[in-house]
């Protein structure tokens, strides 16, 4: 039998003076808690662990889903929704580094900007950032060889630099501009860019897709343009990308050309550059 | 029971379960799609000599289709999910793939998998590429025309396949006529193909032979040839041709379905066209779970 599911409101009482960690903080561990339990709960504010609730203002609903609801400013606050594998999480402000790593399903909505490896080594669920989101977004943790490996990220602002390094699968969003090394040694995946990216975008991209809606970038000696019909898998893909909206709403009504690469490395990789 | 002069016999068609998967064929255009449909489906009237029952369910419109070009929809059934998977790879290696402009999408929604682009991709020679879109994976591969599309697998349900109609007339011209008007109005009805010739046909088999190596047999009963020789004739001296139509069906209620609107479609054109009784094919029925019982399709209040 499921536990009883509800709605955690958390509200921030102040800035904590160190960086905590929220790890272990998910609906599913939540959810089974009453409001003064859960309060209990106790989490890393740098060296020293802290209950939650003397972070945090608690209420806790009834509701149908499992849910975790932040307010405050969460900038301090890392592992948001680490390894997470079901409900949902809403954090009205930004949140710290490593927002939704690791996350296995559910769904994480950041109504402000998220730190650095935001998605990182994700591998289900849904990722949505109103804000930007730091570097190494959607790449692997340090030591790790794959990035993020499912789900979807949607950044709707920019994101930094190193973006998806080493991705492996999934498809991730990013509404604004994104910083240098753009899908460095992406592996695979689908990555839709709705501004312009920065110096070597692709580089050493082994196999993968990415779809260049907003500025077209230089390409580089590296990809050779294939001239052959594409209209089938085209149809499928930006149908598909443009239920994001924004810049990638009217992907399906454009032509597109398409480049292979990067030949330096495996070359199975395409950039799909639409007129 | 009779209608409009038409005697409908107190029996029912058997039919039997099935395993069964919907693709959808879409092509630069109609034609090519239809090209690729025919061929797909072709030498697939009876699981008996083909492997599979395979026939066109209908045409899709260029907006009904994942790719936004025209397409048309198949229907395939065997006896078993593994076979199934056998015609797929080879009717769509053999028949899409190789046909212009083509790609391949599983028409199902839900059931057990299998391979469709799976086994396929391999033609590639590793120039194949996998991309996941929305969840499901397709499978790229280089061909001469440009590139192949087809979705990884295609899922499998139990389906329904031997639903079938006798059609009992005065002439050659009846009982064609008749079976014409049947097929067009059946052939209407989703989810359903008639896999034989024209959605016709003229040889109703009974299980066995008097050779050993002859699974299935002419059906002496229903062969005018032989109302006044065999020993056990379903034919009256006024009968001098039979035309049955088989159904199969994703569903019973798709057969069922089909067979009602097959029979109307003879039975309004009336006796004066021809046709004398209307009657189908069974095994006694014990072989066969599903019955189709003429008289209640036709007037389930009558009947009952």
């Amino acid at each position: 039998m499921s536990a009883p599911a509800a709605v955690f409101e958390l509200r921030l009482r102040a800035l904590p003076r160190f960086r905590v960690d929220l790890a272990g903080v998910t609906p599913l561990a939540l959810g089974a808690l009453g409001e003064a339990e859960a309060g209990r709960v106790a989490i890393r504010h740098g060296n020293e662990a802290l209950a939650l609730g003397e972070l945090f203002e608690i209420r806790r609903r009834p509701a149908n889903a499992p849910a975790l609801h932040f307010e405050g400013d969460l900038s301090r606050f890392d592992r948001l929704a680490w390894e997470m594998e079901d409900g949902e999480i809403r954090v009205d402000g930004p949140v710290g580094h490593y927002a939704a790593a690791r996350l296995r399903g559910g769904l994480v909505a950041v109504a402000g900007d998220a730190g650095g490896f935001a998605a990182c080594e994700m591998a289900g669920g849904e990722l949505a950032v109103a804000g930007s989101v730091g570097d190494f977004a959607a790449a692997a943790l340090p030591g790790s060889m794959d990035g993020m490996r499912g789900g979807t990220l949607v950044v709707r602002g920019d994101a930094g630099a190193r973006f998806a390094d080493r991705m492996r699968r999934g498809t991730a969003f990013v509404f604004g501009n994104a910083g240098d090394f753009f899908a460095s040694r992406l592996v695979a995946g689908t990555i839709a860019l709705g501004g312009r990216c920065g110096a070597h975008p692709g580089w050493a991209m082994r196999r993968g897709t990415l779809v260049f809606a907003g500025e077209t970038p230089a390409v580089p000696a590296t990809f050779v343009e294939t001239g052959h019909d594409l209209r089938v898998i085209w149809t499928l893909l930006a149908r598909d990308l443009a239920r994001a909206g924004g810049p990638f709403t009217a992907l399906p009504d454009r032509r597109v050309r398409r480049f292979a690469g990067d030949i330096a490395v495996d070359g199975k990789g395409e950039w799909l550059l639409p007129e | 029971m009779e209608i409009n002069g038409i005697a409908i016999d107190d029996t029912f068609a058997e039919a039997f379960p099935m395993k069964a998967t919907r693709l959808v064929v879409t092509a630069h255009n109609e034609t090519w799609a239809m090209h690729a449909a025919v061929a797909a489906t072709g030498f697939a009237t009876s699981v008996i000599a083909c492997g599979c029952e395979a026939g066109i369910e209908r045409h899709l419109d260029a907006a009904e289709t994942p790719d936004g070009r025209p397409g048309v929809a198949l229907l395939m059934f065997s006896m078993s999910g593994k076979e199934l998977a056998k015609q797929v790879e080879r009717r769509v290696g053999q028949c899409v793939l190789t046909c212009p402009t083509t790609a391949v999408y599983a028409g199902l929604a839900d059931g057990e998998p299998i391979a469709l682009g799976r086994n396929l991709r391999f033609f590639g020679d590793g120039w194949q590429i996998s991309k996941m879109i929305g969840g499901v994976r397709y499978w790229r591969v280089p061909v001469m025309d440009g590139e192949f599309v087809a979705q990884e697998t295609t899922p499998v349900v139990k389906a329904v396949g031997g639903g079938n109609l006798l059609i009992l007339a005065r002439d050659t011209d009846a009982a064609l006529a008749a079976a014409e008007a049947a097929v067009a109005t059946m052939r209407a009805v989703p989810g359903v193909i008639l896999p034989f010739p024209g959605g016709v046909v003229r040889s109703g088999s009974k299980v066995g032979s008097r050779y050993k190596a002859l699974p299935a047999s002419t059906n002496e009963a229903f062969c005018p040839a032989l109302t006044g020789l065999a020993a056990k004739t379903s034919l009256t001296p006024e009968v001098r041709c039979v035309m049955e139509i088989v159904i199969d069906g994703l569903t019973e209620a798709d057969v069922t379905t089909a067979t009602r609107a097959g029979m109307q479609a003879i039975l309004e054109r009336g006796a004066a066209a021809g046709v004398v009784r209307l009657s189908a094919g069974n095994y006694g029925g014990k072989l066969g779970p599903f019955h189709f019982h003429l008289r209640r399709i036709i007037a389930p209040e009558a009947a009952s």
